[in-house]
């Protein structure tokens, strides 16, 4: 691929012209392990892909492809599968399996693509773009058998072999390096072809010079692939590497190594412009795909010159456009959970994909940070990757998915072992013609009760497995008998607690609440089951009698918030049916009521636990608007953050210490809370310090949530406090659950991580559990597992429906044992470890210094890719930046991560410790854009056309990508930032905000309508985003050469900030440190 | 003067004396067996008693007694001298004018009680001092707050809702008012909150200080800060701003509290089974108190408390909820087995300090079949001076009528008054031990206090927070030890003056002064003047208080003997005997009706306590001790009265011998009124005589009865219980235990026809007689 290029030059001293050479040599080695191509492609090349694909026709690779697959259904990287059609697919699969989890984007799509080329399926190339310098990654492939990795050969090829490596000697010499691409690894047929496609491509995006080195190398590497790998089982393993310093060798290991891993690698010289160059050349190269859509298909990145924007790229020579991004795919994934028996690589968790339940769950529920389970512990050590899962139970099904079928099993209840209590789940094996099974978690072998019994048929299964949930699909629910209840099913109670005090008044915080409440009730499930209340608090805590008998509410004040109480026994919540004009009719006066009301005070944590009091009986949701500090009775905090800046020496040392909650009041509150199953949500409107750390205990040790409208216009979030609370309301959710995760002998569960409650060391409690919750689960060895053989996992959550029917929700993964390292490198999960990475620096930040919380997760990023580079690519020349394909992405996110808001130094301490408590539940699709968010350009929106997508793509979080007469929109899945460049064309400005001039927009900003296709068209987008993310952006206007704008700048993550390295310079950072390691 | 006390006992004073000739010395005091003591009517209305003098009294510079009509004039020295001390007083300028003929009312020799009207700025008692803002005027609005209990049945609690009702129309408009409901917890009204119906809750099992509910009302010192906001101008009554929000003029909140009533709910908290109502007496009247506490000190206020259960949670508890534990008994109390008792008296008691303090009263209607704590609530009660009434349900009259009463105008009116003190001033010879009745001691000292305390001692000064027309104090006296034989042939006479100042139902703040004298006797010459001083009402009444008051705060006191001492003693050495022959035994007249008034008071409910509740107990001794003479000796010696076709109505023997067939009894015992037909009285009437024309008679026959209690309920409150009943009905047992039981089971076959026998082993009258005699002339 690519690699052509680069390589060459490169390394330090290699050689110049090297590139070629050793590019194809990579590939071709590794041609076999078309899974390294794959991988490689789908990482690096993702840009270049895109960009031929995109630009030229999305195709233009698939055009390639086509060679193999004939119908490219869909343009664009994902095309691949998707074209190939579905159908094909489910062959394909099979083979692909194992790559599928190589390329961290698009892989999997690939695959199916490949259809074609039976052989090689695995087409796959990873095209993160590679930056110049940097490397590239190299695909594991799953190389054929032939090229026996260093590895052990499992089957698959390790990838590991040669990813190119960068050699930071490097830089002298131009550092584009050009990845290389690996991929390419086409079936043979079609190889050439793709190749060549994707080549061209570059041209058109990037449009680039660069690209041309591409396609020859392209077409060297297809070669290489080795069709046959894809067979192989798992395996793809994918490296990028980067070059290190700036230099990077083209040199790729020889062909030698088995896989071609393809690497990426900075060439240097290679054609490339000169070094100096460097860095903006690049771009030129491929054309800086990053924008491009298609990236998902392929390959290689090469390095090629440095674009113009890498500035920092300056030592190092690495080339900012050919670094490893993430590549968006547009289309959606079709995903079967298992194949021939065997668990399959779930698609990236930020993609679009539709699943299958074939066995194994839907990775929305449960996915593993490795997709094959070490057989040791020693083995997981050494690979420097954590082992854990990530739960969202009730996760939102794509809607084009088969509902999760509900189980009744009568009065017997589920079937379960009788000796670990695991449910019956399609792992379970009937024995003794179906009269006995044995237990999948402890082994244990118990009777088939009577009237479950069926027999086996010739294949060993029971006759009538297909026809069964839960013999056959990775998640069910079953109804709870009798014996999962300790009471009654409670019914949906929901119990408003609105802040009134003159703060909250003031600011319209109780307006905006009131308003809120008032149009969510509509949305409340009808029925006798529904119950709500309201109280409002200032000082004291006013209550609401709505009993229906009464002609107007009547207000009840508990004064005393030292020792709160609840005013009424009943009546404080009544059903909803029964109060609904009484409930409009106060909280229409709320508002007016208390508007002269001149009590500052709040007595936040009474009111909490007055309302609590009165939920005691029944338990449910306790939805708390607060706007100020809670400065009185129970759980009064003081304004330490405050003292913490009058009282510098000590605040310095203890910064921390304003991010653990201020005392253990709301901490035992909260586990009383929990016990009686009683859910607080807190809606922050505030405009001042609040606390977040303290306050932030009882929604996370009750299931709840924290939302924070910081500073908080009744203009601009009174509409998102509304939809905030609508979703809280009206997305799927369970009361009073229970969750356990089981997992087979020999593995244990280490800790849970959430918002949730813990009493005993099995189970979490969940007074509420939702859709957007999330919990990891640490794993641990207790012993070695059989090598060959599955370990399984369950979770079951116990939990009653919004309509009062007590469910079981058991949810299954089953996933390989495997005693070798690349395996467990092809088939790491990257969304899944980052997600892990992302929630244990939060759970540490609040009791270490930061920059030891930076340096640990950087170090973790290092150990995973030292492992690698160590173990799995001993061929490489200690030069270059190794990246295992599948987590070529990994050195990105963590310099994000340690740049995101709970690891600044800089910020509020509210606004950290509302991150550190948002990341506590976050999902992992929502991991991800959370420290890298999205950026989209929204100025020339109209004048693009995508097919795929409504948003248009994604740009680098490097301000070299943005200018001054743009408009840009970014979006972490919780904020939303529009940045107006200080140049932009009033015209534009005139037909998205309805003024002439930048000064002109109102602020607090509010987004609105025009009648032109610019403006509906961001409308659209801006929807668009809000549904992915279930979350009603809160919109921020950033303004360039204002304090917004310099906000706007901090989540350009690429660039070089205060104490924070840029994208190369961390690269090359880890790239040390890896050298480091092994010379020590 | 006993022949006086028939027609008017009281006098245009309202003081009666166990003794209207006084002993010359306390060892001679001593042996006349009963106290010196004197029953003052503190406020008794007499059309003999001139109206009040618009001008402050005049005080002796050293005693600070008032001027009076025994002070000695010197009208051309413009000097009077003071009959306490001696001292000569200089009238000031404007006593320019006086002479013999120009005398200003306070020295009129019958005006030995006049009222002064007092300005309130020279208000002398001891809120005097107080910064009185002259926009406040002269009528101070007196405030009601009532606090409703809500644990009851609907029915209960209907009743109780249209009494109040009731109340809230009767009340003048500018009085205060607020209102206050508790059950398991505390509800303060805001009435003043217009939007929504608007309460305060406050927790009923907590005791909270009187700062915490202020704090908590918004009524603490940073409430008070932002509460001008709330000023409604320059009102009448209670000062204090805050408490605007919850105590509003009845004219503006009648709607409001018609409007609550009306949506009042019994309590809503769950009972489990088994168990009592949580019912927070406690801390419901200490929240009550603690309001109006942010009233200014002077108010005048009322805490009206319509109870109709024990309390059970918080403070004041008296018994647990567990329905199988009885609510403690005299036994319990007795043996100290009544676990809550203590502390909720301690509480009750600490209670009391702060009202009194504040200068507020407590009401008190307690209306269940069980008790609900009157015993421990007495205490508060008592010494601010409230009203008690203890009925069986808020739907029976002695509840309704009693409590429309408080709030009725007019002749029937009970003339509440507020923020009364007691001063007592006495010759050098007489000390004072302690006032037994509603008040409370201020611990003023001053030379007349006696070294033994009997009630409320220690002072020469009282305050009564509340207090009415029938309010009767009685005042226990000591003599000095010192011998003054000298001084006492200087003056015969002793001198007594009560001092009492009081803000009146109108809203005028009055003192009045009752100035009275008694003669000195040197009883170690002549009995025969003592014994012609002897006021045998007044005795028994005295040593019914002063048993009661021992019962309660003595140990192991026995009242029957202590009583039988007592009449022993008397008769020892009052009665004519030859000694060791008791036939000999003759008693001067005097004392002839006293040891049958003992016998009755032993027989009675505040001697034989067990047949009662420990609430019933204490209901009638407050009762006892704030009644006058008259209508407690009556408590002790029930009145009968016979009716029959041969005769007038006519005063009957209280004796079971008095019960006949054709007669009606009417008997008074103060706390019933029990209406007796006789047996064939009884089947007439079932067969309807008294509805045909040619037995007019006999319809006047059983009308006349009904007219006379008519007669004495219409006075009385709390309304007595009228009980109509006939001969074996069971209804008979309220006349039955009360008479003298000369015929029982033991001789019934001695009894003629017709008559009725009791089932009693009590010995009868005639049995004590003898056995006193027997005693009386022992050597």
């Amino acid at each position: 691929m690519a690699a052509p290029v680069p390589p060459g030059a490169s390394r330090p001293g290699d050689n110049t012209s090297p590139p070629a050479p050793n590019y194809n040599p990579n590939f071709r080695g590794f041609p076999d392990s078309l899974a390294d191509n794959m991988q490689n492609l789908n990482l690096n090349r993702p840009p270049m892909t895109s960009n031929l694909a995109a630009r030229p026709p999305p195709f233009g690779q698939s055009p390639a492809f086509p060679s193999s697959s004939p119908s490219p259904g869909i343009p664009g990287p994902s095309p691949p599968f998707s074209r190939p059609g579905p159908p094909p697919v489910a062959q394909l699969r099979p083979s692909v399996p194992g790559y599928g989890p190589p390329s961290s984007t698009l892989p999997l799509n690939f695959v199916p693509g490949r259809p074609t080329g039976p052989p090689t399926s695995q087409p796959m190339f990873l095209g993160s773009r590679p930056r110049p310098s940097t490397l590239l990654s190299s695909t594991g492939s799953p190389a054929a058998p032939t090229s026996g990795g260093p590895y052990p050969g499992s089957s698959l090829p390790t990838h590991p072999i040669g990813p190119p490596l960068l050699t930071p000697g490097a830089h002298p010499n131009t550092l584009t390096s050009t990845p290389l691409s690996a991929p390419q690894v086409m079936p043979p047929s079609g190889s050439s072809g793709n190749v060549m496609s994707n080549g061209p491509p570059v041209f058109s995006s990037g449009a680039l010079s660069a690209r041309p080195q591409f396609p020859p190398i392209n077409s060297a590497s297809q070669p290489p692939v080795g069709p046959n790998v894809v067979r192989t089982p798992p395996g793809p393993a994918l490296q990028s590497q980067l070059p290190s310093s700036g230099a990077p060798q083209g040199t790729m290991p020889p062909l030698g190594s088995p896989f071609g891993v393809p690497s990426w690698r900075m060439q240097p010289q290679q054609v490339a412009p000169p070094p100096v160059p460097g860095p903006t050349q690049t771009s030129q190269m491929f054309g800086m795909p990053p924008p491009l859509p298609n990236q998902s298909m392929t390959t290689t990145i090469s390095p090629a010159v440095g674009q113009t924007g890498a500035p920092m790229a300056g030592p190092s020579k690495i080339d900012p456009n050919q670094i490893p991004r993430p590549t968006p795919s547009s289309s959606v994934i079709l995903h079967e959970t298992r194949q021939g028996n065997q668990a399959t690589i779930p698609p990236p968790a930020t993609s679009d994909y539709i699943v299958r339940d074939t066995g194994n769950c839907s990775p929305r529920y449960m996915r593993c940070t490795i997709n094959q389970i070490p057989f040791s512990a020693d083995l997981l050590v050494t690979s420097g990757m954590q082992l854990a899962l990530l739960v969202q139970p009730l996760a939102l099904p794509h809607p084009s998915e088969e509902p999760i079928q509900v189980v009744d099993f009568g009065e017997s209840g589920p079937v379960r072992c009788s000796r670990c209590k695991a449910y019956i789940n399609p792992f379970m094996k009937f024995v003794d013609q179906g009269r006995r099974f044995i237990c999948n978690f402890c082994g244990f072998t118990d009777e088939t009760p009577r009237d479950y019994h069926c027999n086996l048929g010739p294949d060993g299964r029971r006759r009538d497995a297909d026809e069964r949930p839960e013999l056959c699909r990775g998640t069910v629910e079953f109804v709870a008998t009798k014996e999962f209840m300790v009471r009654e099913p409670m019914p949906a109670a929901y119990f408003f607690l609105i802040d009134v005090s003159m703060n909250a008044v003031q600011t319209g915080a109780t307006a905006a609440a009131c308003s809120a409440i008032s149009q969510v009730i509509t949305d409340l499930p009808e029925g006798p089951r529904t119950m709500v209340g309201v109280a409002t608090f200032d000082s004291t805590i006013h209550f609401y009698n709505l009993k229906r008998a009464l002609q107007q509410p009547l207000m009840l004040i508990v004064p005393d918030v030292q020792d709160v109480y609840t005013p009424l026994e009943t009546d404080v919540i009544v059903p909803l049916a029964e109060c609904r004009q009484h409930l409009e009719l106060l909280l229409e006066s709320i508002p007016s009521m208390f508007h002269n009301n001149m009590t500052s005070e709040s007595a936040f944590g009474a009111a909490i636990e007055a309302a609590f009091l009165a939920m005691k009986g029944s338990g449910g949701k306790l939805l708390v608007f607060q706007s100020v500090l809670p400065s009185l009775g129970i759980g009064a905090l003081s304004a330490r953050e405050a003292e913490g800046r009058t009282n510098t020496s000590a605040g310095e040392k203890e910064a921390h210490k304003l991010l653990q909650p201020a005392d253990k009041a709301f901490k035992e509150m909260a586990i009383e809370f929990a016990e009686y199953q009683v859910c607080v949500d807190v809606f922050l409107t505030t405009q001042t310090y609040v606390d977040i750390a303290s306050i932030s205990v009882i929604p996370r040790t009750t299931g709840g949530q924290v939302y924070y409208y910081y500073p908080f216009s009744a203009l601009s979030d009174t509409a998102k406090l509304y939809n905030d609370l609508r979703w809280n309301i009206t997305r799927p959710q369970g009361f009073e659950a229970v969750m356990r995760v089981r997992c087979s002998q020999g593995i244990q569960v280490q800790e849970y991580y959430g918002n949730f409650c813990k009493r005993i060391p099995t189970d979490v409690d969940l007074a509420g559990i939702d859709c957007d919750k999330t919990f990891m689960v640490t794993l641990k060895h207790d012993d070695k597992l059989q090598d060959g053989s599955e370990c399984a996992f369950q979770c079951a959550l116990l939990y009653t429906t919004l309509f009062g029917q007590r469910r079981i929700r058991v949810i299954t993964l089953s996933l390989p044992v495997t005693s070798m390292l690349s395996n467990l490198f092809r088939a790491a999960d990257l969304d899944t470890q980052f997600c892990c990475f992302l929630k244990q620096a939060a759970s540490e930040i609040p009791s270490k210094p930061l920059l030891q919380v930076r340096e640990q997760v950087t170090n973790l990023c290092i150990n995973a890719l030292f492992s690698y580079r160590k173990f799995c690519a001993t061929v490489s020349s200690s030069g270059q930046l190794i990246l295992p394909e599948a987590l070529k992405l990994l050195p990105l996110y963590t310099l994000a991560l340690s740049k995101s808001i709970g690891l600044r130094n800089e910020g509020r301490i509210d606004e950290r410790s509302f991150w550190i408590n948002y990341v506590s539940s976050l999902s992992t699709p929502l991991a991800i854009p959370l420290v890298y968010p999205r950026m989209v350009a929204i100025h020339d929106l109209d004048s693009k056309e995508d097919h795929n997508s409504v948003i248009p793509s994604f740009l680098p979080l490097s301000s070299e990508h943005i200018s001054n007469e743009g408009i840009y929109l970014l979006e972490n899945g919780h904020d939303c930032s529009i940045y107006i460049g200080d140049s932009v064309s009033s015209d534009i400005l005139q037909r998205l905000f309805g003024v002439a001039t930048v000064d002109e927009i109102p602020t607090p900003f509010v987004l609105q309508q025009f009648d032109n296709p610019l403006s509906k068209k961001l409308n659209e987008v801006v929807n668009e985003i809000r549904q992915q993310r279930c979350s009603y952006l809160r919109l921020k206007l950033c303004k360039k050469g204002d304090p917004s704008g310099m906000s706007f700048f901090s989540y350009m993550v690429e660039d070089k900030s205060t104490g924070g390295f840029s994208y190369v310079e961390f690269l090359i950072h880890v790239h040390r440190q890896i050298q480091h390691k092994m010379t020590a | 003067m006993s022949e006086m006390a028939n027609t008017d006992p009281e006098g245009v004073d309202g003081v009666r004396m166990t003794w209207n000739v006084w002993p010359r010395t306390k060892v001679e005091a001593s042996k006349c067996a009963i106290p010196l003591a004197a029953s003052i009517a503190l406020i008794r209305s007499h059309p003999d008693i001139p109206s009040r003098l618009p001008y402050a009294p005049l005080r002796c510079k050293t005693c600070t007694s008032v001027l009076n009509p025994f002070s000695r004039v010197d009208f051309t020295a413009k000097i009077w001298i003071c009959p306490f001390c001696y001292q000569r007083n200089h009238f000031p300028p404007h006593y320019g004018m006086i002479s013999e003929t120009n005398l200003p009312g306070e020295l009129y020799p019958q005006y030995t009680t006049v009222e002064y009207a007092l300005p309130i700025s020279t208000n002398p008692n001891t809120f005097g001092n107080q910064t009185l803002d002259p926009n406040h005027q002269l009528q101070p609005s007196p405030v009601f707050v009532f606090v409703l209990d809500t644990c009851m049945i609907e029915e209960e609690m209907e009743f109780a809702k249209s009494a109040l009702r009731q109340a809230i129309e009767l009340l003048p408009d500018n009085a205060f008012v607020g209102f206050i409901t508790f059950g398991t917890q505390v509800q303060v009204h805001e009435l003043g909150f217009t939007e929504m119906s608007k309460v305060h809750v406050f927790r009923g099992s907590k005791e909270i200080s009187k700062d915490q509910i202020l704090e908590q009302l918004g009524l603490g010192a940073a409430g008070r800060k932002t509460a001008g906001i709330f000023q409604k101008g320059v009102q009448s009554g209670p000062p204090s701003s805050g408490v605007f929000r919850y105590l509003l003029p009845t004219s503006e909140c009648e709607y409001t509290l018609n409007a609550l009533l009306d949506e009042l709910q019994t309590d809503q908290w769950p009972v489990p089974p088994g168990s009592r109502s949580a019912r927070c007496t406690g801390v419901a009247l200490s929240v009550a108190a603690g309001l109006l506490g942010a009233c200014t000190v002077g108010t005048g206020a009322r805490i009206i408390a319509l109870v109709g259960g024990p309390c059970t949670e918080g403070p004041g508890t008296i018994v647990s909820k567990d329905l199988s534990d009885p609510v403690r008994s005299h036994k319990d109390l007795d043996k100290d087995a009544a676990p809550y008792f203590k502390k909720a008296v301690k509480f009750y008691d600490s209670l009391a300090k702060q009202l009194v303090s504040q200068g507020h009263v407590l009401d008190l209607f307690a209306s269940a079949l069980d008790q609900v704590g009157v015993a421990e609530m007495k205490v508060t009660v008592e010494r601010t001076g409230g009203l008690v009434v203890l009925s069986e349900s808020f739907g029976h009259s002695v509840f309704k009528d009693s409590f429309k009463r408080v709030f009725e105008d007019g002749e029937q009116s009970l003339g509440l008054c507020f923020n009364g003190t007691l001063e007592i001033n006495c010759s050098k010879e007489i000390k004072i031990s302690g006032i037994i009745g509603p008040c409370t001691s201020l611990e003023k000292k001053g030379p007349s206090v006696a070294d033994s305390v009997i009630g409320e001692g220690n002072t020469i000064s009282w305050k009564m927070c509340g207090l009415d027309k029938s309010t009767c104090l009685t005042v226990m006296f000591d003599l000095s030890t010192t011998d003054r034989s000298n001084t006492s042939a200087v003056n015969p006479q002793l001198y007594l003056q009560f001092l009492t100042s009081y803000q009146g139902s109108d809203g005028q703040l009055v003192l009045r002064v009752t100035t009275v004298t008694r003669r000195w006797v040197d009883s170690t010459i002549s009995s025969e003047e003592l014994v012609q001083g002897f006021d045998q009402e007044t005795a028994a009444v005295v040593m019914a208080r002063l048993a009661s008051l021992k019962m309660e705060t003595e140990e192991t006191f026995d009242a029957t003997r202590w009583l039988d001492r007592h009449l022993i003693r008397l008769c020892s050495k009052f009665g004519d005997y030859r000694k060791d022959d008791p036939s000999s035994f003759t008693l001067n007249p005097s004392f002839s009706l006293f040891p049958q008034f003992l016998f009755n008071l032993r027989r009675s409910q505040f001697v034989q306590v067990f047949n009662n509740s420990p609430d019933e107990t204490a209901y009638f001794r407050m009762l006892l001790n704030r009644e006058n003479i008259s209508n407690a000796a009556v408590m002790i010696q029930p009145s009968l009265i016979s009716y029959s076709f041969n005769s007038l109505p006519a005063p009957a023997l209280l004796d079971v011998s008095s019960i006949a067939a054709d007669r009606i009894l009417l008997l008074d015992s103060y706390f019933s009124v029990v209406i007796f037909h006789g047996m064939t009285i009884a089947q007439w009437r079932n067969m309807g005589y008294q509805n045909q024309p040619e037995h007019q008679a006999f319809a006047q026959l059983l009308q006349a009865p009904r007219d006379d209690a008519q007669l004495i309920i219409r006075d009385r409150f709390p309304v007595p219980r009228l009980v109509v009943c006939d001969q074996h009905g069971s209804q008979a047992r309220f006349l039955l235990a009360k008479l003298n039981p000369s015929a029982t089971y033991n001789n019934a076959h001695e009894m003629a026809a017709g008559s009725d026998i009791i089932f009693t082993d009590d010995v009868s009258l005639q049995v004590f007689f003898e056995h006193l005699q027997r005693l009386a002339v022992q050597s």
